[in-house]
């Protein structure tokens, strides 16, 4: 009977406490009332911040479409494609626009019938393999006689582009770049273009560069590996357990026309927003918007993943032997990020697992010396579905990843059994009031949280929400959901042992 | 700059009929950019305090934020050989070890209760300490400074868990390819006990005491070492008050630290060979030592960085990623410090069964930088790259005041950032082949290879560069 009314005290007691800090620190709404955001009529959304203290711009390209929306048999094709967009346009890129279609169409012609020989796996005719392969490395090579390598990037770049880049995610692309602010036309008029008219140049040789990111950043690092089987195994129906950058064996596999499909589908203009913060008028980017992007026809927006991952009914464990030190990681199944749980997730994870006064650090790391680095985070692998709650650790030396398991598994309980203190949770609200200022420091982070919260909530104030949703979380509030959704029958597991290479 | 304006136009009657839209094409040409607004220096207040700190005050309130940086003189070269590892820990133990006045505990609690960030380290040459919180605790930043940089505790029980987390560290070192390369490498060039390039031990590690980390902050933090700069939402006079409250009292060190030492390097061809047979992938670096910012060619060999291995535009990447498809990561530069010389290298990852491909690709890009004079266009989008993206240098407040530490520190003008400029503003296809010549010598490369020789496309003999021999990085008990 007594709980409720605690309850309801402390979250009184601590709303005023926050709203007096929140409101003395600093006024997020005269902030928000400086963001404009415009649409047009072909659904593209344009949010600008005007910040005019140092003469820069960072702008920011989002795409609703990530490697969730891989199409069976092209994992990773999302990221192929963001790759591909970074090849130039009809007209830029090339030395001659038109020889180059005629020269594309050939490459493709012979990797279709070089594509489907290789499909016939041991019957395939070796003979004939041979000679296609020779043919497409010609075609290959024609075709690269007409290309200016990096066109498109060095037009930016020699205008005085800092940090052009892209990434790709399980939930959206994005593609980034600063610029001085007095360049800005160019980048409306380049980045329209090649969403307008992208030119899949090059698309044979990019593969093999895909290839090698993949054998980098997955093949060659223990706990890349380690992940992807972890994903697969917490993944049964939802694209979030398929490899982000794609399968080996599929990236042989896309054609250009796999591609430009893709980007038929998913790269229509109201798939897209652009999120813009530095030295510009707001007037003067909708307008050029108008006049750049407007060029791109309207298309229908593609609907959400319909599949949903059912419910896991039992634990799941992943061991993989290898000759590196011990790593683990778990994780549970929880809801999207707009849920009305995942503020009370977050800060169940961030109390377990973030900082150096988080339980698990302090028992793991600081007492008991069983891990040198432990950490919990909610909403992984992408958080516009359902996703994760999960937990690294890597024990320390000497010690073994079912020690350090066992000790998780300990702090979660309790937390499910006894409330977590009141200061604990104040620290994490007081942690994401400062985060979010100390990400207005910096033009290409905001632009960045102003499109992921548009893209995941509709709404980019949602970003400036993030702190009421945060500061109305009890203790009780965490108490439930760390019951409802911790849960053993939920959990998947994925230890790295160390072995001997002959165990292998 | 482009010719297809016609064709652009061609296109966009097509799609007219096309579409029933009009698309219209975009042409560069007649884009006009304005003149770039003015760039506001932001008046940095520089005091030095009688016990010889110096201060650097920089006003900026448009954020309640309160960040500070305290560059200090003296790193891990000045360790014994013996004790690898002692400037790391002092480093890390300076914050994480707590102080006289705060338990590790209570710091951790206060600072995380206010969503700071206080951060202490060291690297090779200089240690520091960084923090950020709000400015509604001016006087606690100032007396969190002073805690950490004059009174850390050194706590026993802290120490105890650096010490794992650096044992666990060595135990992990060699679990990633990419990084047994850097770090053997590096080895290489400045040689393994070179306090460059030396790697703490179990053994070394083993040496070190409590006390050790005592004498070694003792030497390090003092007055004259330190340069504190503090920037954002305060009025300087006050900051100054409490920065004087704090440090005033602090008194200057007697014992004068060592130089940075000498390189002794002579340049020969040398391939070392670390076997990793379930490698999925080759990781290269190739190159020789490196030079000094102050020498007089440095703002063309930026040209010539440019030109050869920087960014999208390089002719590493044009050459071994966008045509051959070899690597998704290349790059190579020709690095220059003030303190001790930087590396000249070059990096690829690539598969096995490109290794030496991608090796000789490289190589002869560094020699046609040497014989060839780079296109007049080579050379534009080179300098272009550099002087349009130098406001950036002014991007941020932290980043203009740091740039003053290190410009103080080194005793570089205050105009160095700008002479640079126009220096390459002046640079010629000339000036960078001669830069070449000088400063780059691919008849005299070190390669060090981190993957599986059996994949290899050929052997690592057919390298020609000189003896080969296998680096073993088992971990030494």
């Amino acid at each position: 009977m007594n709980r409720p009314l605690k309850g309801l005290f402390a979250v009184i007691f601590m709303l005023a406490v926050c709203s007096l800090t929140y409101g003395s620190v600093f006024d997020f709404s005269q902030l928000e009332k400086s963001v404009v955001e415009k649409t047009l009529q072909n659904g593209l959304k344009i949010i600008v911040l005007p910040r005019h203290d140092v003469p820069v711009v960072s702008m920011i390209t989002w795409a609703d479409v990530g490697g969730s929306d891989d199409p069976k048999g092209y994992s990773g094709i999302a990221h192929m494609f963001e790759h591909m967009a970074f090849k130039g346009t009809d007209e830029i890129g090339t030395t001659d626009p038109a020889k180059e279609v005629l020269l594309m169409a050939k490459e493709d012609a012979i990797f279709e019938q070089l594509r489907i020989e290789r499909l016939k796996g041991a019957k395939a005719d070796k003979k004939k393999l041979e000679r296609l392969e020779k043919d497409f490395d010609k075609a290959i090579a024609d075709a690269y006689a007409l290309v200016v390598p990096n066109d498109f990037a060095n037009k930016l770049e020699n205008e005085g582009a800092e940090g052009l880049n892209a990434f790709t995610s399980k939930d959206q692309t994005a593609y980034m770049v600063s610029l001085p602010s007095n360049k800005f036309e160019l980048w409306m008029a380049l980045e329209s273009e090649r969403f307008l008219r992208p030119r899949l140049r090059e698309m044979y040789r990019e593969r093999e560069v895909v290839a090698e990111e993949r054998r980098m950043t997955v093949e060659n690092r223990p706990m890349s590996r380690l992940l992807e089987e972890f994903l697969s195994t917490a993944f049964k129906a939802h694209p979030y357990g398929i490899p982000l950058i794609g399968h080996a064996s599929d990236i042989q596999n896309y054609s250009r026309k796999a591609a430009k499909e893709f980007f038929n589908k998913y790269y229509g203009p109201n798939s897209l927003t652009l999120a813009i913060v530095g030295d510009v008028k707001p007037e003067k980017v909708f307008e050029l918007a108008e006049k750049y992007w407007g060029r791109i026809p309207s298309k229908y927006k593609p609907e959400r993943i319909a599949t949903v991952e059912p419910t896991q009914i039992c634990e799941r464990r992943v061991v993989m032997p290898d000759k590196a030190q011990p790593i683990m990681l778990m994780g549970w199944h929880i809801p999207g990020e707009t849920d009305k749980d995942m503020p009370a997730l977050s800060a169940l994870s961030a109390i377990l697992g973030d900082g150096r006064t988080s339980r698990l650090y302090r028992r793991m790391v600081r007492d008991e010396k069983a891990a040198v680095s432990v950490s919990a985070f909610s909403g992984w692998p992408g958080s516009k579905y359902p996703c994760l709650a999960v937990v690294f650790c890597y024990p320390a030396q000497g010690r073994s990843n079912d020690e350090c398991d066992k000790i998780i598994l300990e702090e979660i309980e309790k937390i499910k059994n006894e409330l977590v203190t009141p200061e604990e949770l104040e620290r994490v609200k007081t942690k994401t009031m400062t985060a979010i200022i100390a990400g207005l420091k910096n033009n290409m982070g905001l632009a960045q949280n102003l499109a992921q919260y548009n893209q995941i909530w509709g709404d980019w104030r949602a970003l400036f929400g993030e702190l009421d949703r945060i500061n109305a979380v009890t203790c009780e509030d965490i108490q439930r959901v760390a019951k409802k959704y911790f849960i053993k029958t939920g959990r998947t597991l994925a230890v790295l042992e160390t072995a001997q290479e002959e165990e292998k | 700059m482009m010719k297809f304006n016609h064709k652009v136009f061609f296109i966009a009657l097509i799609s007219l009929f096309l579409s029933g839209n009009v698309i219209f094409g975009i042409d560069l040409n007649s884009l006009e950019f304005p003149a770039l607004n003015k760039i506001e220096l932001p008046n940095i207040k520089k005091i030095q305090l009688d016990n010889g700190m110096r201060i650097y005050l920089l006003e900026d309130k448009t954020l309640p934020l309160i960040e500070a940086s305290a560059r200090i003189h003296g790193g891990s070269y000045l360790e014994p050989a013996d004790k690898i590892g002692l400037g790391d820990l002092m480093g890390d133990l300076m914050r994480d070890g707590g102080t006289q006045k705060w338990a590790p505990d209570e710091l951790d609690e206060m600072l995380e209760g206010l969503g700071a960030s206080l951060n202490s380290y060291a690297d090779v040459i200089s240690s520091g300490v960084d923090l950020m919180m709000l400015s509604t605790k001016k006087e606690l930043s100032v007396e969190l400074l002073a805690e950490v940089i004059r009174r850390p505790r050194y706590n026993e029980a802290r120490f105890e868990q650096a010490m794992i987390a650096y044992k666990s560290g060595i135990s992990r070192r060699n679990d990633n390819d990419a990084s047994i390369a850097g770090r053997e490498f590096g080895k290489m060039i400045y040689g393994s006990d070179s306090p460059y390039a030396r790697y703490a031990e179990y053994k070394t590690l083993g040496a070190i005491s409590r006390n050790d980390l005592i004498d070694f902050h003792k030497k390090v933090c003092r007055p004259e070492h330190v340069q504190l700069a503090v920037w954002g939402d305060f009025d300087s006079a006050e900051m100054l008050a409490l920065i004087k409250k704090y440090f005033g009292d602090w008194k200057k060190g007697t014992e004068k630290i060592a130089d940075f030492p000498k390189v002794d390097y002579k340049f020969d061809q040398r391939v070392g060979l670390v076997k990793r047979l379930d490698s999925k992938q080759s990781n290269v670096y190739l190159g020789h030592i490196g030079g000094s910012t102050l020498d007089p060619e440095n703002s063309h060999r930026i040209v010539m960085n440019n030109i050869l291995g920087v960014g999208f535009g390089s002719r590493l990447f044009n050459e071994v990623r966008s045509k051959h498809g070899l690597c998704y990561s290349v790059y190579g530069f020709y690095s220059a410090n003030i303190s001790y010389p930087g590396k000249f290298f070059c990096y690829v990852g690539t598969k096995g069964e490109s290794t030496i491909k991608a090796i000789n690709l490289i190589r002869s890009e560094i020699e046609r930088m040497k014989t060839e004079e780079a296109t007049a266009e080579e050379l534009k989008s080179a300098k272009d790259r550099y002087l349009n993206s130098f406001v950036f240098n002014f991007e941020s407040k932290g980043q203009i005041i740091q740039r003053m530490v290190y410009y103080d520190f080194f005793g570089l003008p205050k105009d160095f950032l700008n002479k640079q400029k126009e220096e390459v503003e002046a640079t010629t296809a000339a000036d960078v082949k001669a830069a070449a010549q000088k400063y780059l010598k691919p008849e005299a490369l070190r390669v060090v290879v981190v993957g599986n020789p059996e994949s290899f496309d050929a052997p690592l003999e057919t390298l020609n560069n000189g003896a080969i021999t296998e680096i073993d990085v088992t971990i030494p008990q």
